[in-house]
C-alpha cells in the first residue's frame, strides 16, 4: 500500500503536475483560437505567431525596464489594435468569397510565414530566456513545484473564467454570440456586426499575446515558438469542439495528461503521435468535437 | 465547338508544351556549359511540382484542401530509398511506391473522406503529423537523420539508359516523368469520372440526385492524388541520395499549397509553373537575403487576396481566346 502511495507521490504526481502546467499553457493559446473560430468561422493559422508576437513584445518592453506585472496588461492592450487591423485590412478582403474557409486559412498561413521570418529578422534566430518574475518553489504533498508554475495554473484558471464570464454573462458577450449565430438578424437588431467580428478577432489575438507574456519565462522566446506550440493548441480545439470554451479546457487538460502519463510508460517521443492520433480518431468519430459551438446553442 | 472545360484544358496543354520546350532548351544549355547546380535545382523544382500537382487535383478539382500531402510524398521517398538500397532498380522502386501508395492512399482516403471542408484540411494535417512523428522516432528508418547512402542508379529503358548521377540526363528524365503525371491527370479529369469529380466540387449534395455515388469518385480522386504525390517523392532519393523526415513535415505540405495557389488553383499547369516560380524566387531572393520567407509569404498573401485564380488566371484566358475560333461575329 505504501509503495503505491510512494509511487504516486514521487512518480505519477510530479508528472501530472508538469502535464497540468503544459495544459494551462496550451489552453491559454487555444482559447483565442477557439473564440476566433466560433465567431468568425476562421481557422487562424497565424495564431501561433501572434502568441510569439506577444512574447517578443514582452521581451522588448522588459528590456527597457518595465516590470512583468505591467506587461500582463500592456501587451494584450498593444495586441488589440494589431488584431483589429489584421481583421479589417486582410481577413475582411477574402471573408466574403465563396470558399471562405480555404481562403482565410491560406491568408493567415501566409501571414504566419511573414511574421515568423520578421521575428528572425528583428530578434535573431537564437532563443531568449526572460527572467522568472517569481522565484522560489513550494512543496505540495512532497511534490516540488516552482512558484511561477503555480501562479501560471492559478492565473490561467482566472483568465479562462473571466473570458467565459465575458462571453456568456455580459451584454457585450450576448451581442457577440448573436452576431455569430445569425449575422443578418443581429445586424437588423442594431448589432454592429463588422466591428463585433474585428473586435472578436482582436480579442483572440490579445489572448494569444497574453499567453505569450505568461509562458515566455517557462518556454523561452524564439522565432518558431508559435509553430511548435500551435499544433497542440489546434489539437485541443478540435478535440474540444471548435468554438467551445469548455471544450478547450476539458480537452486541454485531458490531452496534456495523456501526453504526460503516456511518456512515463512509453517513451516520451511517442506522446506526439498519440495525441495527434487522438485528434484524427476524434475527427473521424465526432468531427464536431466534445462540446458544441460558441454561437450555436 | 468545345465546352469551357475542354477549352481551358487545351490552354493548359499549350502552357505545358511551352514549359517542356523551355525546359529542354534549359537542359541542352546546362549540359553544354557543364552545369550541375542549376540542373539539380531544376530537377528538384520539378519533383516538388509533382507534389503540387497532386494538391491541385484535390483542391482545384475535388474541392478538398489537403494540408498533409507531404505524407504521400515522404512515403514515396522512403519506399523508393528503401528499395533502392536493396536493389538499385528504378522500376522496382517505382513499382513498390505505386503499390504502397495505393494501399496507404485507400486507408488515408477512407479516414479523411469521412469529413468535409475545413475538417478535411485538419484531418489530413493530423494524419501527416502522426506519420512524420512516427518516422522521426523510428530508428530503423534513420530517425531524425533520415536514410543516407541511396546508391546512384542507371534507369534502363531498353533502348537507352540514364544515370541518376548525370545532371542533364536525370533532369530530362524527371521532366518526362512529371509530364506523364500531368498528362495522366489531365486525361483522367477529362473522362466522365473527371466530370463527376468536378461536379462534386460544384455541388456535392446534388450529385446523388443525378444517380451517382459521391463516395467512390472522391475516394478515387484522393488515391490518384496520393499516387501522384508518392511517385514524385520516389524521385527525390534518386536525385539527392538521401531522404530526411523533413519531407514529411508540414512545411512540405504547406509549400505545395503555396505553389498551387500562386500558380493557379484548378489549372494543373499552375502547379508546374508555381513550383518553378517559387524555386527561382527562393534562389534569387536567397542570394540577397536569407529572409526569403517574408517575400514568399507576402507574394502568397497577395495571390490569395488579388489573384484568386493565381498566375495562370492571368495568362490562361489569353491563350483560351487564341485557341477559340472566332465563332461569334
Amino acid at each position: 500500500m505504501s509503495a503505491a502511495i510512494e509511487y504516486f507521490q514521487y512518480v505519477l504526481a510530479p508528472q501530472m503536475l508538469i502535464g497540468l502546467v503544459l495544459g494551462v499553457a496550451v489552453i491559454l493559446v487555444a482559447l483565442g483560437l477557439t473564440i476566433i473560430f466560433g465567431l468568425l468561422d476562421v481557422i487562424n493559422m497565424s495564431h501561433g505567431e501572434f502568441y510569439a508576437l506577444g512574447a517578443f513584445i514582452a521581451l522588448a518592453l522588459a528590456s527597457i525596464g518595465l516590470p512583468f506585472w505591467l506587461l500582463l496588461i500592456l501587451v494584450p492592450l498593444a495586441m488589440l489594435p494589431v488584431g483589429y487591423i489584421v481583421e479589417r485590412g486582410l481577413i475582411q478582403r477574402v471573408f466574403h468569397s465563396g470558399e471562405r474557409h480555404v481562403t482565410t486559412l491560406l491568408l493567415t498561413f501566409g501571414l504566419g510565414l511573414v511574421m515568423e521570418d520578421a521575428f528572425r529578422l528583428v530578434f535573431g534566430p537564437n532563443p531568449h530566456k526572460p527572467e522568472t518574475p517569481i522565484s522560489g518553489a513550494i512543496d505540495i504533498l512532497g511534490v516540488f513545484l516552482p512558484l511561477y508554475r503555480l501562479f501560471l495554473i492559478v492565473g490561467g484558471a482566472v483568465v479562462v473564467t473571466l473570458v467565459a464570464l465575458v462571453v456568456y454573462r455580459t451584454r457585450l458577450g450576448a451581442m457577440v454570440r448573436a452576431a455569430a449565430f445569425d449575422k443578418h438578424m443581429a445586424a437588423s437588431l442594431g448589432v454592429p456586426v463588422q466591428h463585433v467580428y474585428a473586435g472578436a478577432f482582436a480579442f483572440g489575438v490579445a489572448l494569444a499575446g497574453l499567453a505569450g507574456v505568461l509562458l515566455a519565462p517557462i518556454y523561452t522566446v524564439f522565432p518558431t515558438m508559435g509553430r511548435d506550440f500551435i499544433l497542440m493548441a489546434f489539437t485541443v480545439v478540435i478535440v474540444g469542439g471548435m468554438g467551445s470554451i469548455a471544450g478547450v479546457v476539458v480537452a486541454g487538460v485531458l490531452l496534456t495528461q495523456v501526453q504526460a502519463i503516456s511518456s512515463l510508460y512509453i517513451s516520451p517521443v511517442w506522446s506526439d503521435p498519440i495525441v495527434f492520433g487522438i485528434m484524427v480518431i476524434m475527427l473521424m468519430v465526432r468531427p464536431q468535437g466534445l462540446f458544441g459551438r460558441l454561437g450555436h446553442g | 465547338m468545345a465546352d469551357a472545360l475542354t477549352r481551358s484544358m487545351r490552354a493548359s496543354h499549350v502552357l505545358v508544351a511551352i514549359l517542356v520546350i523551355a525546359s529542354l532548351i534549359f537542359a541542352v544549355v546546362g549540359a553544354a556549359l557543364g552545369d550541375t547546380f542549376y540542373l539539380r535545382l531544376g530537377t528538384e523544382a520539378l519533383i516538388f511540382a509533382g507534389l503540387a500537382l497532386s494538391v491541385d487535383i484535390l483542391l482545384g478539382y475535388t474541392g478538398l484542401l489537403s494540408l498533409g500531402q507531404a505524407l504521400y510524398f515522404g512515403l514515396g521517398a522512403y519506399v523508393s530509398a528503401l528499395v533502392l538500397m536493396v536493389t538499385p532498380s528504378f522500376w522496382a522502386a517505382m513499382g513498390a511506391t505505386l503499390a504502397v501508395a495505393i494501399v496507404i492512399g485507400l486507408v488515408g482516403g477512407f479516414i479523411a473522406n469521412r469529413v468535409r471542408g475545413v475538417f478535411f484540411a485538419l484531418i489530413t494535417f493530423g494524419m501527416a503529423q502522426v506519420a512524420a512523428k512516427v518516422v522521426y522516432n523510428t530508428r530503423a528508418l534513420g530517425a531524425s537523420d533520415g536514410l543516407i547512402g541511396v546508391p546512384i542508379i542507371n534507369v534502363n529503358f531498353g533502348f537507352a539508359s540514364v544515370s541518376s548521377a548525370s545532371p542533364a540526363g536525370f533532369f530530362v528524365l524527371t521532366l518526362a516523368f512529371i509530364f506523364v503525371l500531368y498528362a495522366l491527370s489531365a486525361y483522367l479529369l477529362d473522362t466522365p469520372f473527371g466530370r463527376l469529380v468536378i461536379a462534386l466540387k460544384a455541388n456535392e449534395r446534388r450529385v446523388p440526385f443525378l444517380g451517382f455515388s459521391t463516395v467512390t469518385p472522391r475516394l478515387t480522386a484522393y488515391v490518384i492524388a496520393a499516387v501522384i504525390a508518392a511517385l514524385s517523392g520516389a524521385l527525390y532519393p534518386m536525385l539527392r541520395g538521401f531522404v530526411s523526415p523533413e519531407l514529411l513535415f508540414f512545411t512540405t505540405s504547406g509549400n505545395a499549397v503555396i505553389t498551387v495557389v500562386t500558380g493557379g488553383v484548378g489549372t494543373l499547369v499552375g502547379a508546374l509553373y508555381g513550383g518553378i516560380l517559387l524555386t527561382v524566387l527562393k534562389s534569387v531572393v536567397g542570394s540577397y537575403t536569407e529572409h526569403h520567407l517574408i517575400v514568399i509569404g507576402l507574394l502568397f498573401m497577395i495571390a490569395v487576396i488579388f489573384l484568386p485564380r493565381g498566375l495562370m488566371g492571368i495568362v490562361r484566358p489569353a491563350i483560351e481566346r487564341m485557341l477559340e475560333p472566332r465563332a461569334k461575329p
